[in-house]
């Protein structure tokens, strides 16, 4: 067989431009449909009438302004690429990184309060509602550790000066994920405040 | 390095961890035939069952063991490979066999790409596809047998470990599987999709692309925004069965035990399956489809006719497949008004599927027809398309659904429609595409034999299936001896499982033709039917790159077929215009009227 690598033709680079970002929100649509199915599946079970409401853990509105101002800090961290400015760019991207945990450990904290409530997330004890509860707050969790990953990774090449104001796609690609993160929080959050909560 | 290692690393990464889209193509097509052929082997044993209830095959002890004790098939085992079929030749065969192959190959080598967007997210589809098979058959082998709660797997008998031994650890293998295969589809769409959309050569426009790339678009987009919904499915399902949740569990008594679950309702279960469940019809049935357009215009040397009428279709089939899935739920206590919304959108589905059969057999009409097996599974697409799409009409109907739901009217329906349409699909484009595939020619006598013995066992297996329905004998039962109104039925099911025993036979024919070719067929031209797409302009010889030196630019529609002059002779000398030769002056591209 006979094995043509096309290397020089440069092509792989190419590529990667044209389709990080449109790979990103084909990837985005696949959570959205994920989600909608799960959050779907809250609205079809509120028509069974076994339904309750739980009280809603002031840590989840901690936890949505906290992830909110993470988005702004990533934007901004973008911008500051695209002006050339390194040193504010690190520092947006470390904040980010700082406010993404911060989000994890108000979730966590949420989470305590609701056990602290006699609110469980699986066993006998468990409700559907409670059930559901914890699995969106997680099932988002999950998705946003991989975001938590991207950001280390941005954040190393941004330390690294790797981005610049013409090629800034790596940086492009993970803050579309971090903002779909953010966005996809703010729904659960007023879905579950005014479905289950 | 030393020479063998390099050697073996070449091996390696030539062959196995390829991200070169022809070989992972390759790779789709091996492991999904080697899975549908499980599948039909595992049809042809529960057909022995239902021709035959309680007769003693020992000769199948020596394959099945314990399964077919004394020549006999245990109930609990029929019921696991009716579910182990259905779940391998729906998802295994039909979705990653078929789109797996047939995207992979085509879509850079039709829009003049040099690979697909990602290549390792490419090699990751199929590697994840080839574990979820692993574990799929592992499930065989556990305690309690494989999942035996149907393909649909629908709760209770799914959620509770204790319920039949087939709700046990092969149910779980099977989650695992379907949770993984669930991951490869959709790596493998974000690709396609993306590749499609971005990668396309110097003058691909969308309407000069073949309906072949309309067809894997299309797929490709119901698959990202339909198995998500399936996978929040399994997710809830798997709490269910594992950490004492009650999604879709409420009031259970097994064996005079009270159960805690509380809340739940399995009907929110067959909410999110058919919300996959339906759009997956088209999963498997549009690439079958697509391909056929492509062959039939190719092979009848005609432009496919209503060029945008088969997209434009298309697109509604694949809309409207997202909002029908309540066709499945007529029986569970529906609002009838809500059924009869339902019974409207999916009657809907009739306009778009009868423009696409009116197309196919106006661009056979009076064409110069080249008879080849591809031709043939072609055309015999059009044949099961229609006939098991006018059941479906009356199984989309909610006042005539409960009379036949859940009864071998059923069976025939789906297998002719989805099974029979999708696998024509996939032979033909298997025939058509061979010299592409390994560059040598599949023999044509031994691929008409194939036609023949599998579209007469075809229809026979699944017509008479009609008639049972209509009878009322219920699908997925082990025997129906023990009731006497069925007693007249049983001679229609002793010719089904002659013509299923015969149509796995049928098979052998082609599986032989596959592999002798593959290795000893005749060498392939560049072109061998004349074809005027871009994956003809491509050397025969797979190389990592598909074109040497620039990728060849686009000027036309792909179905400039037998196009004349005033004078009545062909315009360029040849019955076919490729995608590559420039527009004349007074010529207009046909994707574009």
């Amino acid at each position: 067989m006979t094995t043509v690598t096309l290397e020089n033709t440069n092509y792989k680079d190419e590529i990667r431009r044209k389709t990080s970002k449109p790979l990103m929100w084909v990837g985005i649509m696949s959570i959205v449909m994920f989600f909608g199915g799960l959050t779907s599946a809250v609205v079809v079970s509120q028509g069974g009438g076994s339904f309750l409401t739980i009280a809603m853990p002031q840590a989840f509105v901690i936890s949505t302004f906290v992830i909110v101002l993470s988005s702004l800090a990533f934007h901004f961290g973008l911008i500051s690429v695209k002006k050339g400015n390194h040193t504010m760019a690190k520092l947006s991207v470390g904040i980010t990184l700082a406010l993404g945990l911060a989000f994890v450990a108000t979730q966590y904290m949420g989470w305590v309060t609701l056990h602290d409530n006699g609110v469980y997330a699986i066993g006998s004890e468990s409700t559907q509602q409670s059930s559901f509860l914890y699995l969106l707050t997680a099932l988002h969790i999950l998705h946003l550790i991989g975001g938590l990953v991207s950001l280390i990774v941005v954040l190393v090449k941004t330390m690294k000066e790797r981005y610049t104001s013409e090629d800034s796609v790596g940086m492009q690609v993970s803050l579309t994920y971090w903002h779909f993160l953010g966005g996809l929080w703010v729904y659960l959050f007023f879905f579950l405040r005014y479905s289950i909560a | 390095m030393s020479t063998h290692h390099h050697h073996a690393k070449d091996f390696l990464f030539t062959y196995i961890f390829s991200t070169d889209h022809k070989m992972i193509s390759k790779q789709f097509l091996v492991t999904g035939f080697l899975m549908g052929f499980i599948g039909l082997i595992m049809s042809t044993l529960f057909r022995l069952q239902l021709g035959w209830p309680g007769e003693s095959f020992e000769m199948i002890e020596l394959l099945m063991g314990s399964w077919q004790e004394d020549g006999v098939m245990a109930p609990d085992k029929y019921l696991s490979l009716v579910t182990m079929h259905g779940t391998i030749m729906v998802f295994f065969l039909l979705t990653a066999g078929l789109s797996g192959t047939f995207s992979n190959l085509l879509i850079p080598l039709q829009i003049g790409a040099r690979d697909m967007a990602s290549g390792f997210l490419n090699m990751l589809s199929y590697w994840f596809f080839f574990i979820s098979s692993v574990v799929m058959l592992c499930s065989l082998f556990v305690e309690g047998g494989a999942a035996s709660a149907g393909w649909t797997i629908y709760p209770p008998l799914s959620a509770l470990p204790q319920a039949i031994p087939g709700s046990g650890a092969g149910m779980t293998l099977w989650l695992v599987s379907m949770s993984i295969f669930i991951v490869s589809s959709l790596l493998g769409s974000l690709n396609y999709i993306v590749t499609i959309l971005n990668m396309r050569t110097k003058g691909m426009s969308m309407t000069r692309l073949p309906l072949t790339i309309w067809a894997f678009l299309l797929t490709a987009i119901l698959g990202v925004l339909s198995f998500p919904v399936l996978l929040s499915a399994a997710l809830l399902l798997v709490f269910d069965r594992s950490f004492g949740t009650s999604f879709y569990l409420s009031d259970i008594y097994i064996g005079g035990q009270v159960l805690e679950h509380s809340g739940g309702s399995p009907i929110l279960f067959e909410h999110l399956f058919w919300f996959l469940g339906h759009p997956e019809v088209y999963i498997v049935l549009l690439p079958a489809l697509g391909i056929t357009s492509e062959i039939i215009s190719t092979m009848t040397r005609k432009p496919i006719f209503g060029y945008r009428a088969m997209i434009g279709s298309m697109m509604a089939i694949g809309f409207l497949s997202f909002i029908v899935w309540g066709h499945h739920m007529f029986l569970t206590g529906m609002n009838p008004f809500l059924g009869s919304v339902f019974t409207f959108t999916t009657l809907l589905i009739a306009i778009p599927s009868a423009v696409k059969v009116f197309n196919y057999l106006t661009t056979l009409w009076k064409g110069n027809i080249v008879f080849t097996p591809a031709t043939m599974f072609s055309v015999g697409l059009v044949s099961t398309f229609i006939s098991g799409g006018v059941t479906g009409l009356i199984l989309g109907n909610s006042a005539l659904d409960i009379n036949v739901h859940d009864t071998y009217f059923v069976v025939g329906h789906f297998h002719i429609v989805m099974g029979l349409s999708a696998i024509f699909g996939m032979f033909a484009g298997v025939y058509h595409w061979f010299p592409k595939l390994f560059g040598r020619m599949m023999n044509n006598k031994l691929g008409n034999i194939h036609f023949w013995i599998t579209i007469c066992c075809a229809y026979g297996v699944f017509f008479p299936m009609h008639f049972l329905g209509f009878a009322g004998v219920p699908r997925r039962y082990y025997t129906n001896s023990e009731f006497p109104m069925f007693d007249n039925m049983i001679d229609i099911n002793v010719f089904i499982s002659v013509c299923a025993i015969l149509a796995m036979i049928g098979q052998l024919v082609f599986f032989f033709n596959f592999v002798y070719s593959a290795f000893r067929g005749p060498k392939a031209p560049m072109n061998p039917w004349k074809g005027n797409t871009l994956e003809w302009t491509s050397p025969v010889e797979h190389f990592h790159g598909n074109w040497y030196g620039e990728i060849p630019a686009v000027y036309r529609w792909p179905y400039d077929y037998s196009k004349v002059n005033a004078n009545g002779e062909y315009v360029y000398g040849e019955d076919f215009i490729p995608q590559t030769t420039p527009l004349g002056d007074d010529e207009k591209d046909g994707g574009e009227h």
